[in-house]
């Protein structure tokens, strides 16, 4: 990752909303990233944030109510998506923009490919598994039916299925969750794309498989120098397999920085709080610290900054302020992005506002906290040890629901 | 191989299946009030020795599960008895009304399936749109409707009002065209058609409605599978994803309808052969209950039943033919 020239793939304020009878859901609400050329590019977050729904968004590949209603996706210079304003005012499709026929043969498979997160479920039950693998192959790429057959079979070793010239005869249930996973890897890389979209890959897998699953991806990746989009929620995976992260919390980036920049440096509370609630060997299961609440519904995000309702540091103006996604640092030329108003590049604001009632801040609510105590359960929080050095103090409450 | 050993052991399984229609058969007729051989003379005044000897003859005197064991060593040995009314033996009436019974249900069968399936997979395409809801209410008349009553109505129109088709009987296409005195094949190709037409659409109405729902069911529920989503993500076509990636999926249960309607099939082919004077078994079954002729209510139950088991099984096969995920009981 030395050379940044133009992006394989740019995102650029994408929105992609689903109108139901309850409301709109704005599943994706604005969000930015861009994808370079042999890199893998995390998109982290809840279940729920609209990582899924950001990655098919990408394919143009989005059910039925849901629509991309604003935004740019270019791929390789050419536009996914795009809008410009008519003569009417309205929004309209860009000319250049390409086709659903044309994103249908040139870009899904043979340009962008994807890998789901079900394996049980991806494989068609009543096809072998060589056929459905072979008949992508041909699809995609200009080869005969015996070479696209040959192609298969030299994939699925490639992926590390033992016996594949047998194995191509065989039915999807024949094969375990784990290796209908590589069967799925070997479709994607089959078709050779630049662009690989792995919607949490492993996440149906136990965890030996996924630790191979993870150790394969990164080979063929080094092998084939393709790029990756890695959807998952898991900050194990992230930390192991990608380059740069974009921390996705309700539709929005709220985090975007470079792997270690992201774990060392940690610029946004939610991603804090998603490595705090992470399970690691150096601390217990009572240390464990999980984000409390649950995410509020896309129909009717919360005013202000959007995950405030949960957040630990959040005062009075994160309530009113909806942050940006903006440089706060830079780590190796790259930038270090995070939609938070703690940060100095969002001006005072929050330095000059009070903390939210319930909440007890490190600093600035020690004073005041005396009125608050009958919320029972302030209690010390040991040192969260990722290396960003921030020590607080946050209310004893675990898990519940205590949005506004 | 393994399709081999799986079929004998349905074969197998389905023997005390057809024991058992048997046994309820043969108590339930003979629990049926009314006399056979005093029917049989109709009123006639005759000693109690002459109806003592036609009991004799026909083993009637005996102890009911006596005359069950012999009946069935009979019926081993592809004897079916002999009717009483009619005087001659079971299997030379069955075999006479066969014919036009397996036309008739056939014909109802192949006339649902093209009609169901495509318009079961426009309903799931368009779900929730108008020719979705047209189809919905079609399949619900068409449930809902006994094929008699279609068969009624039909006539009514296309034979009486329209005076386009024949109202009754069938045109057999395996008889020579002399006999009908046609000029020839093609016009006893024609007639057949045109005289299968109306009970065929009677019959298969209620199986086209059943299908058709089900397909569409099956084609909503497929067409939401992951493997299509994967499909659309790899370039794949609508039009193939729709007519193999989803349809091939779609179609395992139709299977299965297909032979458990076989019983509602059959009991339908009773009731329309009766609307359309079609001399098939189901009438034949109509006579012989009307007259209890023990012998032939037997011997076309036993047909009938194993008729169902027979489907039922082929049913299996091919579902475990088609659907690579059945096991043939040996592993899993």
């Amino acid at each position: 990752m030395s050379s940044r020239s133009d992006p394989l793939l740019r995102v650029e304020n994408l929105k992609t909303q689903f109108f139901t009878d309850a409301g709109t859901v704005r599943a994706v609400d604005g969000i930015s990233f861009e994808v370079y050329e042999g890199e893998i590019v995390g998109l982290v977050g809840e279940s729920g944030a609209g990582k899924s729904v950001a990655s098919m968004s990408l394919l143009r590949l989005v059910d039925s109510p849901g629509q991309i209603v604003d935004g740019e996706i270019t791929y390789k210079g050419e536009t996914i998506f795009g809008l410009e304003e008519g003569p009417d005012g309205d929004l309209r499709e860009r000319e250049d923009m390409l086709t659903n026929e044309e994103v249908r043969t040139r870009i899904r498979g043979n340009e962008i490919a994807v890998i789901f997160q079900d394996p049980m479920e991806s494989l068609n039950p009543v096809f072998t598994v060589g056929s459905q693998l072979r008949e992508f192959i041909e699809l995609n790429r200009d080869l005969s039916s015996d070479e696209a057959r040959r192609e298969a079979v030299d994939m699925l070793r490639e992926v590390g299925i033992p016996d594949p010239a047998e194995r191509y005869e065989e039915y999807p249930h024949q094969f375990s969750g784990g290796m209908r996973q590589r069967v799925l890897i070997a479709m994607a890389l089959a078709c050779e794309p630049n662009l690989i979209i792995a919607d949490e890959p492993t996440t149906a897998l136990d965890v030996t498989v996924e630790g191979q699953i993870i150790d394969l991806v990164d080979d063929l990746q080094a092998k084939y120098g393709t790029s990756f989009i890695w959807v998952t929620h898991d900050m194990g995976v992230v930390a192991e397999i990608c380059d740069r992260v974009n921390v996705m919390y309700l539709g929005e980036i709220v985090e975007q920085a470079p792997v270690d920049e992201l774990f060392y440096d940690t610029k946004h509370p939610y991603t804090e709080a998603l490595l705090n609630s992470m399970p690691r060997p150096d601390r217990t299961v009572a240390e464990l610290d999980p984000i409390r609440g649950v995410m509020p519904e896309a129909i009717n995000p919360p005013a202000g900054c959007r995950f405030h309702p949960r957040c630990p540091d959040a005062r009075e103006a994160c309530k009113r302020i909806h942050p940006e996604n903006r440089e706060v640092a830079r780590a190796d030329g790259q930038p270090h992005r995070a939609a938070c108003i703690k940060h100095d590049v969002f001006g005072d604001e929050y330095e000059e506002s009070v903390p939210l009632e319930g909440r007890a801040q490190e600093t600035a609510a020690s004073a005041t906290d005396g009125g608050e105590s009958e919320e029972s359960g302030v209690e010390s929080r040991s040192q969260s040890g990722n290396g960003s050095g921030s020590t607080r103090k946050t209310d004893g409450r675990r898990g519940g629901d205590d949005r506004e | 191989m393994g399709l081999l050993r799986y079929t004998a052991g349905r074969v197998v399984q389905a023997i005390p299946v057809l024991i058992g229609i048997t046994v309820i058969t043969f108590i339930l007729a003979n629990l049926a009030p009314g006399d056979p051989v005093r029917l049989m003379l109709q009123g006639q005044e005759v000693n109690q020795e002459v109806i003592a000897r036609i009991e004799r003859q026909y083993g009637l005197h005996r102890p009911l599960h006596e005359r069950y064991l012999t009946y069935m060593g009979n019926v081993l040995q592809g004897d079916l008895g002999h009717s009483i009314h009619r005087d001659r033996p079971v299997t030379a009436l069955l075999a006479q009304r066969a014919g036009p019974t397996l036309m008739l249900v056939l014909s109802a069968y192949a006339f649902a399936l093209a009609t169901a399936i495509p318009l079961g997979i426009i309903a799931a395409t368009r779900r929730n749109e108008p020719t979705d809801h047209v189809s919905r209410i079609v399949a619900l008349i068409g449930v809902s409707t006994p094929s008699f009553w279609i068969g009624i109505v039909l006539i009514l129109i296309f034979a009486i009002q329209l005076g386009w088709l024949p109202s009754s009987g069938l045109v057999y296409p395996w008889r020579s065209p002399d006999q009908y005195g046609y000029s020839g094949y093609p016009e006893l190709a024609y007639q057949t058609i045109r005289h299968l037409l109306l009970p065929m659409i009677a019959l298969g109405t209620l199986q086209m409605a059943t299908l058709m729902r089900v397909e569409r069911t099956q084609m909503i529920e497929s067409l939401q599978g992951e493997y299509v989503k994967l499909a659309r993500a790899y370039g794949v076509p609508e039009r193939t994803i729709l007519r193999k990636h989803a349809f091939q999926v779609a179609q395992l249960p139709i299977i299965t309808i297909i032979g458990l309607n076989l019983s509602t099939a059959l009991g339908g082919a009773v009731l329309t052969e009766y609307v359309f004077n079609i001399n098939g078994i189901g009438r034949l079954f109509l006579e012989a209950i009307q007259s209890l002729d023990y012998q032939l209510i037997m011997g076309i139950t036993i047909v009938i039943g194993t008729m169902f088991v027979v489907g039922v099984i082929i049913t299996d096969i091919s579902y475990a033919y088609i659907d690579p995920r059945v096991t043939y009981g040996e592993h899993d």
